[in-house]
């Protein structure tokens, strides 16, 4: 048995060594494979990158939403402040904030830079406003309820969700995420294929030598062998090219990324593989290759018999 | 240790290669088969071999069926025969001491007692000084020498050669004639497929003359069969 164990290893570090120095043999071709499999694990693993910042961003932005209630301009103040506290009590509602007219007009005329022209009008033509926060833990059909309800309110001229939007987004992001699937099972079938085709013409290229084997009573086990690690190594080695090629696009957006968020007054920062998502990437990529030789050389070392 | 009962080899599409062969090849003999071009000694040694599978009859080989043996099974088959080539069939890509450790490596031995074997096949065909070099560099007698030391490297009962010395002069063919009489010495069963006339008379072994795929002359039986 450990005998026979050790027969077991010795061929397969006898596999690994033939790979090893066949893949150093031609280290541009080599190099070649590998830099395309990078490219195709790149681009799926960068977009699925970009939708996981995307919604990691968003999290933040999906409590519930908020409500904004346009009250009709003839209601007075008073009114306005009571029906404010009356919402404020309602199920559903975490809380409100009240804007009254003069504050809509003076933040207006403050953000606008119309400061002057405003006073040229005889009346304020802003109405009041209440903010309504629903709780957070609020599901989305009962804060639909609650919009129905305020719109019902008599002193109520409009009511508008500020929910619209976030759902776009998850929409999106969904989408997104779809895409990334999608995109990932093709880019996966090229690199199945991009493996095969090198194989394949591994093998033609050692056809004596697999002859010579096979008449020296090596089964196809072993013939098969430096070919599937070599598929695994490429496909492994790709892999890490990919994670390069991600590390280098993330260096290289940084700088913009950071300013385009100080913009908006957010430090968001884009976040890198986690350890993960690098071992997915790895294993996927080794699995690729490993699977791409493996129906290579089962198609073409069939056909290959010495004569 | 080689049976042949009414073999025949037919190809897809073409004459037979082999017809009604019947003969004996008993353990540690040494046998010549000749003929002309054509004639079947190649299609006889790949029988052996089992690279080919005889169309009909029953083809014994160091006890096994040839034409029964399962596809998984041929490797195994093989470790016990050594096969010489007349174009050498070495490969260019490693030295002649990786060359000559193929059938050893194949079959998984250990580093160590490979290294002892290659060097004792080396040692054997006079060209241990030579075991880092290229095999490219070296001479055709010195290649075929090389070939030899890998066919017989993993001790194999049965020794096939197909024209071992077609491309060799006279001198060379003559060495490479010794190291195969030495081999059969030791016990090895030897089948030397060659039209060289002048080899066969100097060994003074056994013949088969292959014609037209058929065997008419066996020197050990009565004379020829044909008359």
């Amino acid at each position: 048995m450990i005998r026979f164990l050790r027969a077991y290893l010795r061929r397969h570090a006898y596999a690994l060594r033939v790979t090893v120095s066949q893949l150093l043999r031609a280290p541009l071709s080599t190099l070649m494979t590998i830099g395309v499999i990078g490219i195709t694990l790149a681009l799926p693993t960068g977009l699925y990158l970009l939708i996981a910042n995307l919604e990691r961003m968003s999290a933040g932005l999906d409590a519930g939403g908020q409500i904004s209630l346009f009250l009709k301009r003839d209601v007075p103040e008073s009114a306005a402040q009571r029906l404010a506290e009356r919402i404020a009590r309602m199920r559903a509602v975490e809380r409100v904030e009240y804007i009254s007219r003069e504050q809509a007009l003076a933040e207006f005329k403050r953000l606008s830079g119309f400061g002057e022209a405003l006073n040229l009008l005889d009346r304020n033509p802003l109405p009041s406003v209440i903010t309504v926060y629903p709780t957070r833990t609020s599901r989305p059909e009962a804060v639909e309820a609650l919009l129905r309800d305020l719109r019902a309110i008599d002193a109520v001229e409009s009511a508008q969700l500020d929910l619209d939007w976030v759902r776009r987004l998850h929409a999106l992001l969904a989408l997104g995420e779809r895409v990334v699937l999608i995109l990932a099972g093709l880019l996966g079938l090229a690199v199945l294929l991009t493996v095969g085709n090198t194989v394949r013409l591994a093998i033609l290229n050692r056809r004596e030598e697999i002859e010579v084997m096979k008449l020296m009573g090596g089964t196809n086990a072993f013939i098969r062998r430096p070919f599937l690690y070599s598929g695994v190594l490429q496909g492994l080695l790709g892999a890490a090219a990919a994670w390069l090629v991600i590390a280098l696009v993330l260096a290289l957006l940084e700088g913009p990324i950071a300013e385009l968020a100080a913009l908006y007054g957010s430090d968001a920062r884009i976040q890198g593989l986690s350890p993960g998502a690098t071992g997915y990437l790895l294993g996927a990529g080794a699995l690729l290759g490993w699977l791409g030789s493996r129906i290579s050389v089962g198609r073409h070392l069939r056909s290959i018999e010495p004569n | 240790m080689i049976e042949f009962s009414h073999v025949f080899k037919r190809y897809p599409g073409e004459y037979d290669a082999l017809k009604d062969l019947n003969f004996k090849i008993e353990r540690g003999e040494m046998v010549f088969v000749t003929g002309h071009s054509g004639a079947g000694k190649t299609t006889l040694l790949k029988l052996i071999s089992a690279i080919e599978r005889p169309t009909r009859g029953q083809a014994l080989v160091n006890g096994r069926n040839v034409g029964r043996l399962a596809p998984r099974r041929v490797p195994y088959f093989r470790r016990d025969i050594g096969i010489v080539f007349q174009n050498y069939r070495l490969l260019f890509d490693r030295s002649v001491y990786d060359n000559v450790a193929l059938p050893l490596v194949v079959a998984g031995l250990e580093p160590r007692e490979i290294g002892k074997r290659v060097r004792a096949a080396l040692d054997k065909v006079g060209l241990l000084s030579k075991e880092r070099l290229n095999p490219i560099v070296l001479s055709g007698g010195e290649q075929q020498r090389v070939g030899i030391a890998r066919a017989i490297v993993h001790r194999p009962s049965l020794l096939l050669a197909d024209e071992p010395t077609g491309n060799l002069d006279i001198v060379l063919s003559e060495d490479i004639l010794d190291l195969f009489l030495d081999f059969n010495a030791h016990g090895v069963t030897v089948v030397i497929a060659t039209h060289d006339q002048r080899l066969i008379r100097r060994a003074g072994k056994r013949m088969l003359v292959l014609k037209h795929g058929e065997l008419v002359h066996d020197s050990l039986g009565p004379a020829d069969i044909l008359q």
